[in-house]
């Protein structure tokens, strides 16, 4: 029985006050994990507010093709969080409750168990957010750039987001055990940072690796928030690319995920 | 009117038929015990009771409602109790009540569950800190949490130590009474010679037995068994010539003997009229484990000498 996808049809039908008390319910559980979302997060987060503070990093390069180190740097940064938080904590947290039947468990009653994957989604979501704020805001009160486009930026940010969501939604429904969904969830973070540009900037590559980087949903995200933030609207491109990889992962994950 | 009515029910994997044609049905209040030896397709037929596989043949219904529906309202009538489901870590005995209770129209009041399960002290507890026993009856408040009709219950004192199975089992005697029906899946014969009002036996998909407990024991041609330790040696021959005796086996000290209703008196009277007292005397009367051993050997006997006129 495919679940999810009889459940996406009966989502009218929610029942509101169970959804918020799952919602509460783990919030409080991810609060009394806190491990795994402060190593997601802190690395990240230190990184890009040590660099915001350094005024060197803030002047441009010949290198980067103008641009500082801080400017390119940012927006890896930002995207590496919401890769990691989406990869590796919630293709965690989700297997685990496979494994654990508590998805299972949950179809016996009359809320489904996709009330939990969304609360999932929003707790990941948000913790992601949350860092994306801290990222931008805390930099710029140091002496760093604000983003010059934010509408912009905010709308590569969540479109960016929904493709690593999807991804990791992805993830957690092609591996049933948890540990080969983490090994895999890695894999495919350090893959998605190399298109990002964290060890080779994306202005250095050979003209066909930034092509390829370009259909990747990390060097598509990332050259968009470098586009936003330097005040320009992201390529067409990139916001097509993003959306394209939202649909299809959402859609494969709704398609292969199991309760059990 | 039954609760619970399942008639001509199947499921097949693949080539293998694991649910072949079960037929029964269950009053509203009865304790019903499914039984079966490992692997006879208990776990799957509740499973498909329980809306939680679809069958391939027959029909179900419980409440009056067909459980391949899905529905709402009859999720909210049925409690499960799933084999092997464990909680998050980290979340206490009354926030998984708490939760759950949240889920259905009409919830039974968490902290009276609490009480009636004897979890009050463990309320804050984490599940991961809870012992066997308090896991398992957690576990069922979790499955009575809705104030359900029906409460189908899988395995619940598998794995738990002599203690923890009585907790488990006081407290569903104390549910007795209160208007829910109790559909126990076990392969554990104490159990339901202990709780159940009427069962089923279940070997290879079908059901090869449904009585009372004390029936289907009473219905088994099981020799009743005594032992026990002689003052002194003496010649087993002496046992065996009596009508009422089947069997002597001797093993050290003690001797067991086998036989009809009055063996037991018919041994002494034998032993005493030589001078031998009896010692350590212990007599058995057939129980619904023999019963139950007898019925799973019979049917694969059965089938055996099946496969053989084929």
């Amino acid at each position: 029985m495919s679940g999810l996808a009889t459940v996406v049809r009966r989502l009218p039908q929610t029942n509101w006050t169970a959804a918020r008390a799952m919602l509460r319910s783990e919030a409080r559980l991810l609060a009394r994990n806190p491990a795994v979302v402060i190593w997601t997060a802190i690395l990240p987060v230190a990184a890009s507010i040590i660099l915001g503070a350094i005024p060197g990093v803030r002047a441009p390069s010949h290198t980067l093709g103008g641009l500082s180190f801080f400017q390119v740097y940012q927006p890896i940064l930002v995207f590496f969080a919401i890769t990691l938080l989406a990869l590796q904590a919630l293709p965690d947290v989700l297997t685990r409750y496979r494994e654990m039947g508590v998805l299972k468990r949950l179809r016996t009653t009359p809320v489904s168990p996709a009330v939990l994957l969304c609360a999932q989604l929003v707790l990941i979501f948000a913790v992601a957010v949350g860092c994306m704020l801290l990222m931008v805001i805390v930099p710029a009160l140091v002496g760093a750039s604000w983003p010059r486009n934010p509408g912009g930026f905010l709308v590569t940010y969540l479109l960016g987001a929904w493709a690593m969501l999807g991804l990791g939604m992805l993830v957690a429904s092609l591996f049933h055990n948890a540990k080969v969904a983490a090994g895999f969830g890695s894999f495919l973070f350090f893959v998605l940072q190399f298109f990002a540009g964290l060890w080779w900037q994306r202005p250095e590559m050979p003209s066909w690796l930034r092509h390829v980087s370009d259909v990747t949903p990390s060097g598509a995200a990332v050259q968009g928030l470098v586009d936003t933030s330097l005040g320009h609207w992201p390529s067409t491109l990139h916001l097509v690319v993003l959306v394209v990889w939202g649909i299809v992962t959402s859609r494969l994950a709704v398609r292969f995920f199991s309760w059990e | 009117m039954p609760v619970i009515e399942v008639a001509d029910l199947r499921k097949v994997y693949g080539e293998r038929t694991v649910v072949d044609g079960v037929s029964f049905s269950v009053e509203q209040g009865e304790i019903f015990g499914v039984l079966g030896p490992n692997g006879a397709g208990k776990t799957t037929m509740v499973e498909c009771i329980g809306g939680l596989r679809r069958r391939d043949g027959g029909s179900i219904r419980v409440a009056g409602m067909d459980p391949a529906d899905e529905g709402v309202a009859f999720r909210s009538a049925l409690g499960i109790q799933l084999q092997e489901s464990r909680l998050p870590d980290k979340m206490s005995v009354e926030e998984a009540l708490n939760l759950y209770a949240s889920f259905y129209p009409e919830p039974h009041d968490p902290n009276v569950l609490l009480e009636r399960l004897g979890l009050v002290e463990q309320r804050r507890t984490y599940f991961a800190k809870l012992s066997g026993g308090q896991k398992q009856r957690l576990s069922v408040a979790l499955a009575l949490i809705g104030n359900p009709r029906v409460a189908i219950l899988d395995e619940l004192t598998t794995g738990l130590d002599p203690v923890a199975r009585r907790e488990v089992w006081d407290l569903l005697e104390d549910l007795r009474g209160t208007g829910v029906t109790l559909l126990l899946v076990s392969h554990f014969m104490e159990e339901a010679e202990r709780l159940c009002d009427r069962v089923i036996v279940i070997d290879h998909g079908r059901i090869i037995a449904a009585d009372t407990p004390e029936g289907l024991a009473a219905n088994v041609a099981a020799d009743q068994r005594m032992s026990f330790s002689p003052s002194t040696s003496f010649d087993l021959g002496i046992l065996e010539a009596l009508p009422d005796v089947h069997g002597v086996t001797a093993a050290g000290e003690r001797v067991t003997v086998t036989g009809t209703d009055n063996v037991a008196s018919a041994v002494i009277i034998a032993l005493h009229e030589r001078g031998i007292s009896v010692g350590r005397l212990r007599v058995d009367q057939p129980s619904l484990d023999d019963a139950f051993v007898a019925l799973t050997r019979e049917d694969v006997g059965a089938r055996t000498e099946g496969t053989v006129a084929r």
